[in-house]
């Protein structure tokens, strides 16, 4: 059994060896095909060749990886990569097409748990997001800070939230099993699992709050 | 599966770098049960196209231009500790640490300091001369430009920007082949002379 295959990975690639790329593909592929399908919902065919791009400048760029704690800074650095991937194409998508009609072709319409206000924050948020970006267009790679900025108002929520619940939705959100989300919270699986629906919604409320304007369209109605 | 609005302006914040889940989230890729396989011809092209960025990796190994590089690549490639080359060299790591950065003109090192590298690193002599010059090239015009790039930075956040510029120009400069002032060129000539005798 291999001790660090993610070590013999990067030789074999630093090498210049075709066998670096099959590991590459046979560690990495699929496991990146199914975060982008089932954590990031991206359809099957756009999936698979955000997959490839990955593994595709993780061959490109090998040589600036270096190894700094472990064996699994590898598999990390692959991670992230595959993170800002995700990240582009969303902006992209914002660009093009725009988040909301994506979101609310698949998502907005099915959504039965939130009230109209709710999901008019959700877009205004969508919409705030999709035109800082336009307005860095075409030229200006958008700054980490204004980055932060403009999502703002979720992270000030989820601030205003206990961290156990913080902790829940943030890792809920990226499909971290309840299991290792009770180790970290102290919290019993079962009482994570009846409790997410309510911290979402308690979440929801505190977002709505920041937003009276629409609060009030729906009390008009 | 069904997406929540809640879900998905978190994993917006997520991957715009706003929240995160201290290292959670890359730990539990690695130990999902995977439920799609690609198909055998996605697996192929992928592995094609791969391998074709490999075979082109390897013909392009950048040449490196300058002493810095060429020291950043020899540290990169064969996981050599900067100490052991400071040693090897007889410099002080200050020294190195200036050089490997391309911060310190090697006219300022003594030439018997550039026989012992040619002769640790195998290089020819033609080789190293060129790197010496591209280098003091670099470092004599560096301040010209940081100039223009700091009067590009004084508007705010071109940060990343900013630093692709310097890469591009400080590559620019060192290929440009420079005609240095006189003086520079005789402080220059004379090192090179030296390293020939």
């Amino acid at each position: 059994m291999r001790q660090q295959p993610n070590r013999e990975i990067v030789e074999t690639l630093r090498r210049g060896d075709p066998q670096g790329c099959a590991r590459l593909m046979e560690l990495f592929f699929d496991r990146l095909v199914n975060e982008a399908l089932n954590v990031f919902h991206i359809q099957v065919e756009e999936a698979e060749e955000l997959a490839s791009d990955v593994l595709l400048t993780v061959v490109q760029k090998i040589d600036r990886f270096q190894f700094k704690r472990s064996d699994k800074d590898f598999h990390v650095w692959v991670i992230t990569i595959f993170r800002n991937r995700v990240r582009d194409y969303l902006r992209q998508k914002a660009l093009t097409t725009g988040l909301v009609e994506s979101y609310q072709e698949s998502a907005l319409e099915e959504e039965g748990a939130y009230g109209r206000t709710e999901r008019e924050v959700v877009l205004a948020i969508l919409r705030r997001h999709e035109e800082s970006l336009r307005a860095e267009e075409p030229d200006d790679p958008p700054p980490t800070n204004q980055n932060e900025r403009r999502l703002q108002d979720i992270v000030d929520v989820l601030d205003q939230l206990e961290a156990w619940e913080r902790v829940l939705l943030r890792c809920r959100a990226l499909d971290i099993p309840y299991e290792e989300i009770s180790h970290y919270t102290g919290k019993s699986v079962k009482q994570l699992k009846v409790y997410h629906a309510r911290v979402k919604k308690k979440f929801m409320n505190l977002l709505a709050l920041r937003y009276p304007e629409l609060n009030h369209e729906e009390r008009s109605r | 599966m069904k997406k929540d609005l809640v879900d998905l302006l978190l994993q917006l914040a997520y991957l715009e770098g706003s929240i995160s889940t201290r290292g959670l989230y890359e730990k539990i890729v690695g130990k999902r049960v995977i439920q799609h396989v690609a198909s055998v011809d996605v697996k192929r092209k992928t592995l094609a196209r791969l391998q074709q960025a490999l075979n082109q990796r390897v013909d392009n190994a950048e040449v490196p231009l300058t002493i810095g590089m060429f020291l950043q690549q020899i540290r990169t490639k064969h996981a050599v500790a900067a100490s052991e080359l400071v040693s090897r060299l007889g410099i002080s790591a200050n020294h190195y640490k200036m050089l490997e950065n391309d911060r310190l003109s090697p006219v300022k090192l003594p030439s018997t300091v550039w026989k012992r590298f040619a002769r640790l690193f195998n290089l020819p002599l033609q080789e190293l001369s060129e790197m010496i010059r591209r280098t003091h090239i670099l470092v004599f015009f560096r301040p010209s430009f940081h100039l223009t790039l700091a009067r590009y930075d004084a508007r705010k956040n071109r940060s990343m920007k900013k630093a692709a510029l310097q890469r591009a120009t400080e590559q620019l400069y060192t290929r440009a082949n420079l005609s240095l002032p006189t003086k520079e060129e005789e402080k220059l000539q004379a090192l090179i002379d030296e390293l020939k005798t």
